[in-house]
């Protein structure tokens, strides 16, 4: 009885896709996308951004970086002719700075979606036209809808990225990545929540391209308004 | 029931009949809807007044892959915009005409085998006149094969020339040209619904007929639409018009029935409605395109069908591409365009100060609180930059929802959270206007 062969080899159970070691990253069946950060790729499964999957990333405040996180891969994919949607920014995208990026907008759609994010996101996904659907969705998305856009994301070669709070981070998600982002002194921290593979202990820091000069601080916390606000009027006159 | 019945006996015999006047005009255009549908089979269909028509398929059996092929086709399109329908294939039309009165629903591939399905019909034939049916029946000839036994020079003195040129005709013996029916040039169908509908939904079960005729008639004149409306006419006497803009042009009815549901979900109807109209408004001509060798996957339906639908449903201001608008006031930098999914070539974006402008912008400038150490957003803002000097704007000062003449101060800054923001100052203070994400 215990002498009977196994009748697939280990080996060839542990080459498949959907299968990975727990110590090891799993290897991805499309090709993924470089996010332009070295140390990010490392961790990443495949070593990029996924496509044919949701990642969900978390972030409680903007303007930290996290569109810059992204945007080396939206770049990528808007180069190669691929069609980006914003569904449901919580901004209007201010088009000389995507451009300045080098995104096609002509290739950028912006959905306002009211309450309907979720079908937005699933007729985007499905249509297999899109190369990068970024969605925000409402913050009571429940887990059957995600696995909804999960399975519209499957097979298809569409990077697929939700926007939560990380008040989501403790409640279960189908997305097989995601990411929590902070502050983290004058960097982003990178923590990674799930992925396909060893859990990561610590957040990365990645630097963030920012714009000016950050080293130089032209007017501090000691800036009299009132100084300032009769030099301002005085510049009116 | 059968014809010639009084309505009394037809409603005793069947309580819940719906009961329809007969009227010819109708008729006639529903069967010319159906002629428009049968485009997508085959470029010559002929009418056969009052419920016939005929295909002439000889010319396409190899594009569809055999007669049976095209009459399952056929069959599950009639059934689709519930047609019943008797039908037989051969090889002259009024043998198929005879057949297909007869309830054959056989195909009959060669002048034999239809010859010996005709010689087994009855010898009265509706469009004969009766006298002749009568004589026939009166001299003992009750089957079509017995006519052929007789001599044809007494059968003709008997019941007259047109019967037995029919018959001629019938078996193939005489040639029978068919007067096609001519593919209109301008589309525009109409038809009255049997019921007033009073849930904009239920529209769409009943408008597949007259797409259905406008995906035949798109097939056959090599066509594609790009816009099309459907008229409403309400059982009070007023009318409105649904629009339907294609993203792109196409000639593709599960599309256009798509897009219609999307429409009709977001529709209220005024009043009950007792008519329907479909106009194409705007065609264009079909380019030639190849088909796929191989058998390919899938790929989902694309780019512009996706667009069509989500403007469908939220509204056409609702889906925009971004442009960019030479302006140096920021507000009026960005312009929301019509997503053009068919633009070949790409207007070059062009590149200006990279990393400098923020990548959201508020909708209007949020202002901010100042205190002793500076303006505050989320906590004691650090200016990171010298101010960058944006003004003037006279040209469109004053009109409505325009910028107007800005005179302001922009700086880089950051809160103590680590959030990095666009801020401005002028003479009514500090503004946040964009984030740098």
């Amino acid at each position: 009885m215990s002498s009977a062969p196994l009748p697939v080899a280990l080996v060839e159970v542990l080459a498949r896709g959907d299968v990975w070691c727990g110590d090891t990253l799993a290897s991805l069946a499309e090709a993924s996308i470089p996010s332009g950060h070295a140390e990010l790729d490392a961790e990443l499964p495949g070593g990029g951004w996924p496509r044919g999957n949701l990642t969900e990333i978390l972030v409680d405040r903007s303007g930290l970086g996290e569109m810059s996180l992204l945007l080396p891969a939206l770049v990528n994919l808007s180069a190669a002719g691929g069609w980006l949607a914003l569904v449901a920014p919580p901004w209007l995208p201010h088009a000389p700075a995507w451009a300045a990026a080098g995104v096609l907008l002509e290739r950028l759609v912006v959905v306002d979606a009211g309450r309907q994010v979720a079908w937005c996101v699933e007729q985007l996904l499905a249509s297999g036209g899109f190369a990068g659907v970024l969605a925000w969705p409402a913050a009571d998305l429940d887990a059957r809808v995600l696995r909804r856009l999960q399975v519209a994301a499957e097979s298809r070669p569409v990077f697929a990225c939700l926007w939560r709070s990380t008040a989501a981070a403790h409640s279960p998600s189908p997305a097989p990545l995601r990411i929590a982002l902070a502050a983290g002194g004058g960097d982003l921290s990178v923590g990674i929540l799930k992925r396909r593979g060893r859990p990561v202990a610590r957040p990365l820091f990645l630097s963030i391209p920012r714009p000016g000069r950050t080293n130089r601080v032209v007017a501090g916390p000691a800036f009299s308004p009132a100084a300032t606000r009769s030099t301002a009027l005085a510049a009116l006159a | 029931m059968v014809a010639g019945q009084k309505l009394s006996t037809a409603l005793g015999l069947q309580p819940g009949l719906a009961v329809g006047e007969h009227d010819p005009v109708l008729e006639r255009k529903a069967l010319e809807s159906l002629a428009c549908w049968a485009g997508r089979f085959t470029p010559t269909v002929s009418l056969a007044p009052p419920a016939g028509l005929l295909l002439e398929i000889g010319g396409c059996l190899r594009l569809f892959g055999g007669a049976a092929a095209i009459v399952d086709a056929v069959n599950a399109g009639c059934a689709e915009q519930s047609y019943s329908v008797a039908w037989a294939a051969a090889p002259t039309p009024l043998g198929a005409r005879w057949l297909a009165q007869a309830g054959a629903r056989a195909l009959h591939p060669t002048q034999a085998a239809m010859q010996a399905a005709l010689a087994g019909l009855a010898c009265s034939v509706p469009d004969w006149p009766p006298e002749a049916v009568a004589r026939l029946a009166a001299c003992g000839l009750q089957r079509l094969g017995d006519l052929a036994q007789v001599p044809a020079a007494g059968l003709r003195r008997r019941i007259g020339n047109g019967p037995v040129d029919d018959l001629l005709r019938a078996r193939g013996e005489l040639a029978d040209p068919q007067r096609p029916f001519v593919f209109p040039e301008r589309f525009a169908r109409d038809l009255e619904l049997p019921a007033r509908v009073e849930h904009a939904e239920a529209l769409a079960f009943a408008g597949q007929r007259l797409f259905a005729a406008l995906a035949g008639w798109l097939q056959v004149r090599q066509q594609l639409v790009r816009t099309c409306s459907l008229h409403l006419t309400h059982d009070d006497g007023s009318a409105s018009v649904l629009p339907l803009r294609l993203a792109e042009a196409s000639a593709d009815e599960a599309r256009l029935l798509r897009l219609l549901r999307e429409h009709l979900g977001r529709l209220q109807l005024a009043a009950p409605v007792a008519a329907l109209r479909l106009v194409a408004d705007d065609i264009c001509a079909r380019a030639g395109a190849s088909i796929a060798l191989f058998a390919q996957p899938s790929a989902g339906e694309g780019v512009a069908a996706c667009l069509e639908r989500l403007r469908a449903r939220l509204g056409e201001d609702s889906v925009r591409t971004l442009a960019w608008q030479p302006d140096h006031r920021p507000e009026c930098a960005t312009r929301l365009a019509e997503p053009a999914a068919d633009s070949a070539a790409f207007s070059p974006s062009t590149a200006t100060d990279a990393g400098s402008r923020p990548l959201w912008l508020l909708d209007t400038p949020q202002p901010l609180a100042e205190r002793v150490d500076g303006p505050h957003w989320h906590g004691p803002l650090q200016l990171l930059t010298r101010g960058e000097r944006l003004e003037s704007g006279w040209w469109d000062g004053g009109e409505a929802g325009a910028a107007g003449d800005v005179r302001r101060d922009y700086f880089v800054a950051r809160n103590p959270q680590g959030q990095w923001a666009w801020i401005f100052r002028d003479a009514q203070g500090w503004f946040l206007h964009g984030l740098f994400a």
